[in-house]
């Protein structure tokens, strides 16, 4: 039997946990990655990197794909792109590749951006929106992960910790599977 | 007098008790239980406005901008200087739409065209993507401008999972310094929820010079 004493400072503490707990959750979710209903096949594209390397999606078959949708303009854009690059760092060697395709600006723009932020993984362009308008965005960021069957299986809308070590640990299980 | 000590004793003591429940809820009632929903306040940095909704999962803030950020933004990207004004006097602002739910498959969905924009002794609708288009053709817009207008906008439509968000501006057809009232809709979990900010202000159009 609980005194009444104590039942206050219990109350005060469930309050607390329960403060915590969905705290935690909420930093859980920025590492979360929201699968895609029956896995569709991304759609192929071509576009040239800021070096007018072509980059076709298709070519990577057998590799895991982040596809990022983004631009210089957009904020959480800008926000997650530091830890996109910590992610390509810990990633590159492993076969997942990273592929953030800007949408509707120029190399110039793109080109002072990176200068505050440099990044290494390739930066494609999307000038006329043919590509985005072919995939499932609404909004940027949007985020895909394509598996190395060529499928879309998890989607993000809105910034990541993409170097977060549980997603990381997402992205390498469709290695193993 | 002994009867007295003894209630102030078991008063303080009474107290004593509840002195951590009630430190906590003076912390947390008025932030998040029994506080409004809407919040509005300025940026210090930039005396901007903003009015923010935090409620039913949702978290929905517009923030004004200014007419010249928006004039030298599409200017940036490929408008005329007239196109550039024309949207810059239609009352802009920066818009941010979270799902904050954390559990999971807590969906949240909203539709621009369903909310109700109040001003002037009418009731109108936002003026979203869509209905710029017809705007931009009928201006005839540059077509990399229009790609870069139509992404930097707030979706009309939008489907979020736990902690997705999206940023983009929003645009109301009034002029600057208008006052309006939002009508605002969301569906979670197949409960529509509705919100109201009363009192937004169109951002002037504010013309700053730099000291000779």
């Amino acid at each position: 039997m609980i005194g009444m004493r104590a039942k206050p400072l219990l109350l005060a503490l469930a309050l607390l946990s329960s403060i915590i707990s969905q705290q935690t959750a909420a930093d859980e979710k920025a590492s979360t990655l929201h699968p895609v209903a029956d896995r569709p096949m991304a759609p192929d594209f071509a576009l040239p990197d800021m070096d007018g390397t072509i980059h076709r999606l298709s070519e990577y078959r057998g590799q895991v794909v982040i596809v990022n949708f983004w631009a210089t303009w957009c904020p959480p854009c800008r926000e997650e792109m530091p830890s996109m690059q910590r992610a390509w760092e810990q990633l590159k060697d492993e076969d997942i590749v990273i592929l953030a395709i800007d949408v509707g600006e120029d190399e110039d723009t793109i080109f002072t951006f990176t200068a505050d932020y440099p990044v290494e993984f390739p930066l494609l362009l999307d000038l006329d929106s043919r590509v985005i308008q072919e995939w499932p965005v609404r909004g940027l960021p949007t985020t895909f992960v394509i598996d190395p069957q060529g499928r879309m299986v998890y989607r993000t809308i809105g910034t990541r910790e993409w170097d977060d070590a549980a997603l990381l640990d997402t992205l390498r299980d469709l290695h193993d599977r | 007098m002994i009867a007295v000590t003894d209630s102030i004793k078991q008063r303080i003591q009474y107290h004593r008790n509840r002195l951590p429940l009630l430190l906590l809820l003076g912390v947390l009632i008025p932030a998040a239980i029994l506080g409004e929903p809407v919040k509005q306040g300025v940026i210090p940095e930039t005396g901007l406005r903003y009015w923010e909704w935090q409620g039913h999962g949702a978290l929905f803030r517009l923030t004004q901008r200014l007419p010249d950020q928006t004039r030298a933004f599409f200017l940036a990207r490929g408008f005329a200087p007239d196109d550039a004004d024309f949207l810059a006097r239609n009352c802009v602002f920066q818009t941010l739409f979270k799902n904050i739910d954390s559990a999971a498959g807590a969906t949240l969905t909203y539709n621009l065209d369903e909310w109700k924009v109040h001003a002037l002794g009418t009731t109108r609708e936002m003026l979203t993507r869509e209905r710029w288009r017809g705007i931009w053709e009928a201006r005839s817009l540059a077509q990399a401008a229009r790609i870069a207008f139509e992404w930097s906008l707030l979706p009309t439509r939008q489907r979020y999972q736990p902690a997705d968000y999206n940023w983009g501006m929003t645009t109301f057809g009034l002029e600057p310094g208008t006052r309006f009232d939002l009508d605002f809709f969301w569906e979670r979990g197949g409960n529509l929820y509705s919100g109201r900010f009363e009192g937004v202000e169109c951002p002037a159009d504010l013309h700053l010079e730099a000291p000779v």
